[in-house]
């Protein structure tokens, strides 16, 4: 008989709690998964910033302009390998309701900029020689069916056409990907040309610049340097790298991190509870048959190694459930959720950790039977029954 | 009739008293209650106190106005011609000085965030005299409010506590020019208190606005007379203007946000409670088998089943009821009043209060007791057909 086999054995022979206590580790995991793939998204602007990436923007606040004289006088700076700017459109497609994460960049080096926007050459080349052409991502483009060639009107928010009206008409000219899974694809980028001369007020001043540096350990000096040329302007400038600006950003919609794992804390802590219990439960239940395995000559290590594998074996069939499942509901969700958290992945790490997670709480919950059985006095057992 | 009642309270009291016995076991739902609980109140109590900041702050009888599309103050851009076209409208309250209107700037500066220690977004409201009187609740509670046509700015209460940098007396400098605080206001618990205010003169020339606003609030007669000012608005082609009363403005953009917590919290609490559910059945089960010959020897004394179904169940309401009780205990101590802030509708911080109210701790303690009815009516029924003699021999 093999141990696998007395392990399996022992944890089947109660159907009705081994399923319960199941339900309750899955539904922990279950909670683990969901809850960690929501805060990676949400994080997922810090994680997949460039290192050598910087955002120049107006040092009262970023929703405050820079002239766009700006672009040409930061260029020349040493350390600098690409730079271009942006404008936030306030984009919104037929209903208010529909919003739209347009900007108005400039359109040659934008891709520089960013090559994670993953574009056929075909299209890139379109998108160049239109100046009413349009990028959208293919997320975007999937939820409102653009296709490459489609006339569209969008509409801003904010700013309005000076022939009045705030409708403008884009041809759609390519659709991107993102170069990994996460990136965001929710993004429609126009020309700033475009945007710049039909705009009835705002002319000639961009929202923000972003640069990539020749190397980021200039990150810091190039900071200074653009911050220090136009401090006691008028249209004073703050440049953070594009990691510290997305954490920023991300902290301003308040502490999801601590949300997420004071949740999921909770729920782990409930679990370690019911299973510690019931494994303990099980193994009391069991003192006599211990009792007698020692009788017949099984060493007390490798009655230990039977109860620690039991709650092994036991977290993990649930763990692996949970996260699964998890992992299914990450998927239909993904669509449904693109406007809000385009990157909503369950990513390896997770699952990972997942794991860990898994063999912790086998342990834990194996560890005080496991040694109870170890230490049992056989005479002691059998007396008691 | 009576005779069952009283078996009924015989049973139920001696499985009462003898839960030290399953202490362990015990405790362990009880926990899991009380944490199912405390995490469901929590979300509640956000989106509960996210709500009340924001749906509660407009009035009724005052209309805000913003270009067609803009949906948030953030984003409007009116004229001052249009300012003045509308203020001429009809069904809008007067005074001495002629209709009671308010142009307003609604710009966005930084602030640190103490709790997390980077930039975020903060209102800085421009407006006159006429605005702050429309706002009738508005109290200076430290320093005095700013002089008209000065870089002073007031700061409100809830501003001062999230953030740094507002401190009464604090100098700030935007764009080259020096601002100074010289007030705290609060404003009955409103988004207004996530605000700094100063004059209008100077946010328009600090911003280069020239005489552009971006909203106008209206004081009108009677909040019926909204729809004559929404049809003399759609009248006139130089207008055109989103026009809603300040309540709607308000309730929608909290909407989105409370609504976002709601959704998270409860599928979360009915998921953890899926898992306390499993460990009180698991509990409730392993109450019944270890009750087996008491049970037994009850029914062989003439005990019915019902007492010993009811005695179960009572014994697993009981415990979720504790737990129920020691989670919204636990919820009430940590959450009730600690104050956040997050990203509101206009993409500014809006500071707010958790706030757990009686409907939301009954709502907790009804998904406490379905936890214990559910999870004693099933082993209940176990105990109350238990054969007598199966379970003396099983004991």
């Amino acid at each position: 008989m093999s141990d696998l086999y007395l392990i399996f054995k022992n944890l089947t022979r109660r159907k009705l709690r081994l399923s319960l206590t199941l339900f309750a580790i899955f539904v922990a995991f279950l909670i683990f998964g969901v809850l960690s793939s929501f805060n990676k998204a949400f994080n997922s602007g810090i994680e997949l910033s460039a290192d050598d990436r910087m955002v120049v923007v107006n040092k009262i606040n970023f929703t405050q302009p820079l002239p766009i004289a700006y672009v040409n006088k930061a260029r020349a700076i040493e350390g600098i390998d690409v730079l271009t700017w942006c404008n936030w459109f306030g984009g919104y497609y037929q209903d208010p309701k529909n919003f739209v994460a347009a900007m108005a960049c400039d359109a040659e080096t934008l891709l520089d900029v960013y090559p994670e926007i993953v574009l056929p050459e075909d299209q890139k080349k379109a998108f160049m020689a239109n100046r009413q052409g349009l990028i959208a991502g293919q997320s975007i483009a999937a939820k409102y069916g653009w296709k490459v060639g489609d006339r569209i009107p969008m509409n801003s928010n904010i700013f309005s056409q000076k022939t009045g009206g705030s409708a403008w008409d884009f041809d759609v000219e390519g659709i991107y990907t993102g170069s990994t899974e996460q990136f965001d694809t929710n993004s429609v980028y126009f020309h700033y040309k475009y945007f710049d001369e039909s705009r009835s007020f705002g002319k000639d001043f961009a929202g923000w610049l972003i640069l990539r540096t020749t190397d980021p350990a200039l990150n810091d000096q190039v900071a200074n340097t653009i911050d220090t040329m136009f401090a006691n302007s008028f249209y004073e400038t703050s440049t953070d790298s594009e990691k510290a600006f997305n954490k920023a950003f991300i902290a301003q919609i308040g502490n999801i991190a601590m949300i997420v794992t004071s949740v999921v804390g909770a729920a782990f802590f409930t679990i370690l509870l019911i299973v510690g219990n019931t494994m303990v439960l099980a193994i009391r239940e069991r003192t006599g048959e211990i009792a007698v395995m020692k009788t017949l000559g099984f060493p007390a290590a490798r009655i230990f190694k039977l109860v620690l594998g039991e709650s092994l074996l036991l977290s993990l069939i649930g763990g692996l459930l949970g996260i699964g499942a998890a992992w299914l509901i990450i998927g239909a969700m993904k669509a449904a959720l693109a406007g809000i958290l385009p990157t909503l992945v369950l990513t390896p790490d997770v699952a990972l950790t997942a794991l860990a997670i898994m063999v912790g709480l086998g342990f834990l919950t194996g560890i005080v039977p496991a040694l109870s059985a170890h230490r049992l006095n056989i005479i002691t057992a059998m007396s008691r029954q | 009739m009576g005779s069952l009642i009283s078996q009924i309270n015989a049973v139920v009291a001696m499985n009462v008293k003898s839960l030290p016995q399953r202490a362990w076991m015990s405790a362990a739902t009880v926990f899991a209650v009380a944490i199912v609980v405390a995490v469901l109140l929590a979300f509640l109590a956000m989106a509960n106190g996210f709500q009340a900041t924001v749906a509660g702050t407009g009035a009724r009888d005052v209309a805000i106005a913003m270009r067609q599309g803009a949906q948030a103050e953030v984003n409007s851009v009116l004229m001052k011609e249009q300012v003045d076209l509308l203020s001429a409208g009809p069904g809008i309250a007067k005074n001495e000085t002629g209709p009671i209107v308010s142009a307003e700037l609604y710009v966005i500066v930084d602030g640190i965030k103490k709790a997390s220690d980077t930039k975020a977004n903060l209102p800085l409201r421009g407006l006159s005299e006429a605005g702050m009187k429309m706002r009738g609740d508005l109290k200076i509670i430290e320093g005095r409010m700013f002089q008209p046509g000065t870089n002073e700015l007031i700061v409100g209460v809830g501003a001062l506590k999230e953030f740094e940098g507002f401190e009464l007396g604090r100098e700030l400098t935007f764009a080259r020019s020096r601002w100074t605080v010289v007030g705290v206001f609060s404003m009955d618990g409103k988004v207004a208190e996530s605000e700094l205010w100063a004059d209008i003169g100077s946010v328009q020339s600090l911003f280069q606005r020239g005489n552009s606003f971006q909203t106008v609030r209206l004081k009108l007669d009677d909040p019926a007379a909204l729809e004559q000012l929404k049809a003399y608005n759609e009248a006139d082609p130089r207008l055109k203007l989103d026009i809603k009363s300040e309540a709607d403005y308000f309730a929608d953009q909290a909407s989105g946000m409370s609504d976002l917590i709601m959704y998270l919290g409860w599928p979360l609490g009915i998921a953890m409670a899926f898992g306390a559910l499993a460990g009180a059945l698991n509990t409730m089960y392993t109450s019944v088998a270890s009750r087996a010959r008491e049970i037994a020897t009850l029914r062989a004394i003439g005990f019915g089943g019902t007492a010993a179904f009811v005695g179960t169940l009572a014994e697993s309401m009981v415990l979720a009821l504790l737990g129920g009780l020691i989670g919204a205990i636990a919820a009430f101590l940590f959450f009730d009043g600690i104050t956040a802030s997050t990203l509101g509708g206009s993409f500014t911080q809006v500071v707010f209060s958790f706030k757990l109210s009686p409907a939301l701790i009954w709502q907790a303690a009804v998904l406490a007791l379905i936890i214990g009815f559910i999870g004693g009516v099933f082993p209940a029924w176990r105990a109350a057909r238990l054969p007598v003699v199966v379970a003396f021999r099983a004991a």
